[in-house]
């Protein structure tokens, strides 16, 4: 049996029909063409599908579409304007931190909503926010020096304002 | 559920168009209830074929791998007042089920009533888990097994097993009988709590101690009546000098289920006697466990007075042979040597010991 649910994704409201087994990560690969956030694992193991989900990141892979019904739904898609760079994807290119790409979206969302939340993040909160998502390049170093950097730039820019 | 392997070779994208993840079967049913009696109704009227859908973390890969055995989700997302953690009172904390590990984790009533929940709770799966992951679906846990999680593709080359619906376990082949594991984090610390588990059923609600929850069946983890839920969980009100705490090892600290977790907690007198003390391990049975033959042990003397070696030994002796159906031959030595870190944890005499 199909549903109607109601989603806002990066600000836009939509209207799609959904079956009840299927995943908010399906939704936005498939129905609306979203396909910044990954199919990784399919098991809530990995973190490439992560997605901020009503203002926390979270495995879409495991959230069911009929579930998200009602929701406010963030993707990588939305973190900058068209062509621009969101000063964590900056840092996450400027320091290296991105080999094959596959499980960058979810770490870029993870670090922007651990920077929303603690600006001034110790690298065990770094560490500790980053711990969902898997990088099978195994670059986790260059990860942390992206993060840390992200943070210093973006207090820097509230301290301009 | 017989293997459909037309199914299991669907592909990718023919499985994407028709709005389904891979393998996961038609079929399903969702509802959403509004009330928990409207819920209860809803679970009762199903029986076998329905299950409570709470964050989904662990029902959605199990649907997935079609282990569900269940064809109507019973969302509970929309039932009022379950996500709340308050003081009943001055005294004890109310925890709604659908409160999620991070609010349980990060919670100062919980910190300060148990430490150890606060703890077991921060480390279930990744804080992305633990952003829909709640309590009372970790709570209500099923049980795990390296024969049983696993992809249908995996499944077909044996007979199925007790807990997919066949005849044999391949684990406890002379006893025959389902030993899978019980392997979620917090319950060994509500264990130790004291806390008890309010149920919403059918014909009313009633409150039990956290471990009348548990059968100790490896196929059917819960005692719990046809229809019932977990609707709150209460935390007593800590006596004066009691500490508790929480050790859990797992193959990778970040993310996975424990091999072993074993919550502690101690009276102490300022002279660090402890008057009284419960340990509980999960991951090692169908059940959490208490141990009360090692709660014995320390209970009137000083930790020291006990000796590390001597309360290992009293701790493996406890726990009894274990099934090795997750390949795990050290688990026995292991919950040894994570009771005694675990108690000197809860005592503060941790200086200088391992921190896991
Ligand atoms: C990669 C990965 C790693 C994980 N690591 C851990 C770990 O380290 N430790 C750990 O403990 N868990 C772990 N989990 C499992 C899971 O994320 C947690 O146990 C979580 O707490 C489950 O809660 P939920 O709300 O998502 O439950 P759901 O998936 O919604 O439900 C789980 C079960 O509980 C039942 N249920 C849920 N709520 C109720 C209720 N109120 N009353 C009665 N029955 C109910 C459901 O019917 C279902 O059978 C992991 C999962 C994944 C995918
Ligand atoms: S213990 Fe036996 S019956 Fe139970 S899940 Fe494992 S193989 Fe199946």
């Amino acid at each position: 049996m199909k549903r109607l649910i109601q989603l806002t994704v990066n600000g836009q409201a939509h209207d799609l029909v959904v079956t009840p087994v299927g995943t908010l990560l399906d939704v936005l690969r498939d129905d609306l063409g979203l396909t910044g956030a990954k199919r990784g694992c399919d098991l809530g193991a990995c973190g490439a599908c992560t997605v901020i989900l009503d203002g926390r990141p979270v495995n879409s892979c495991l959230t069911l579409a009929v579930e998200a019904d009602g929701s406010d739904v963030a993707t990588i898609e939305g973190v900058a304007a068209p062509g621009r760079l969101h000063p964590v994807q900056e840092a996450f290119a400027v320091h290296g931190a991105v080999q094959c790409g596959f499980c960058t979206p979810g770490m870029v969302l993870v670090t922007k909503s651990l920077l929303d939340e603690c600006p001034e993040p110790e690298d065990r909160q770094i560490r500790e926010a980053l711990s969902g998502n898997l990088c099978r390049c195994t670059g986790y170093v260059k990860v942390l020096d992206a993060v840390r950097a992200a943070a210093r730039r973006l207090r820097a820019r509230e301290g301009v304002r | 559920m017989a293997p459909n392997p037309s199914r299991k070779r669907q592909s990718r994208r023919g499985a994407a168009q028709s709005g389904m993840s891979l393998s996961m079967e038609n079929g399903i049913h969702y509802h959403l209830p509004e009330t928990v009696s409207e819920a209860v109704g809803l679970l009762a009227r199903h029986g076998a074929a329905a299950r409570a859908l709470a964050g989904g973390t662990d029902l959605v890969p199990a649907l997935k791998l079609g282990i569900l055995g269940a064809r109507h989700l019973v969302s509970l997302r929309r039932v009022p007042g379950l996500r709340d953690i308050a003081l009943d009172g001055d005294r004890d904390v109310v925890i709604g089920a659908l409160a999620t590990l991070r609010a349980v984790a990060t919670s100062p009533l919980v910190e300060h009533a148990c430490a150890a929940l606060a703890e077991a709770a921060g480390r279930t799966g990744s804080p992305l888990l633990r952003n829909r992951g709640t309590l009372g679906g970790n709570v209500c846990l099923d049980t795990r097994c390296w024969y049983f999680n696993q992809s249908e593709a995996w499944r077909a080359s044996r007979d199925r097993c007790q807990k997919a619906g066949g005849a044999r376990c391949h684990v406890n082949e002379r006893e025959n009988r389902c030993v899978a594991l019980f392997s979620a984090d917090t319950p060994a610390a509500l264990m130790v709590a004291g806390a008890r588990v309010e149920l919403a059923g059918p014909s009313g609600m009633r409150w039990i101690g956290i471990e009348a929850l548990y059968s100790g069946e490896g196929r059917a983890p819960l005692a719990l009546a046809p229809g019932e839920i977990v609707t709150r969980i209460r935390i007593p009100k800590p006596l004066a000098g009691w500490r508790t705490a929480y050790v859990k090892h797992a193959v990778r600290e970040s993310i996975d289920f424990p091999i072993l977790g074993v919550a502690a907690g101690v009276e102490l007198a300022p002279d660090g006697t402890i008057h009284a003390a419960r340990v509980a391990v999960t991951g090692a049975r169908s059940a959490p466990v208490r141990l009360p033959e090692v709660e014995n042990a320390v209970g009137g003397r000083r930790l020291a007075d006990v000796g590390d070696g001597d309360l290992a030994r009293i701790a493996t002796r406890a726990l009894g042979p274990l099934f090795l159906s997750d390949a795990v031959p050290h688990k026995r030595l292991l919950a040894g040597l994570m009771t005694v870190d675990a108690l000197a944890r809860a005592a503060g005499e941790d200086s200088g010991r391992r921190r896991s």
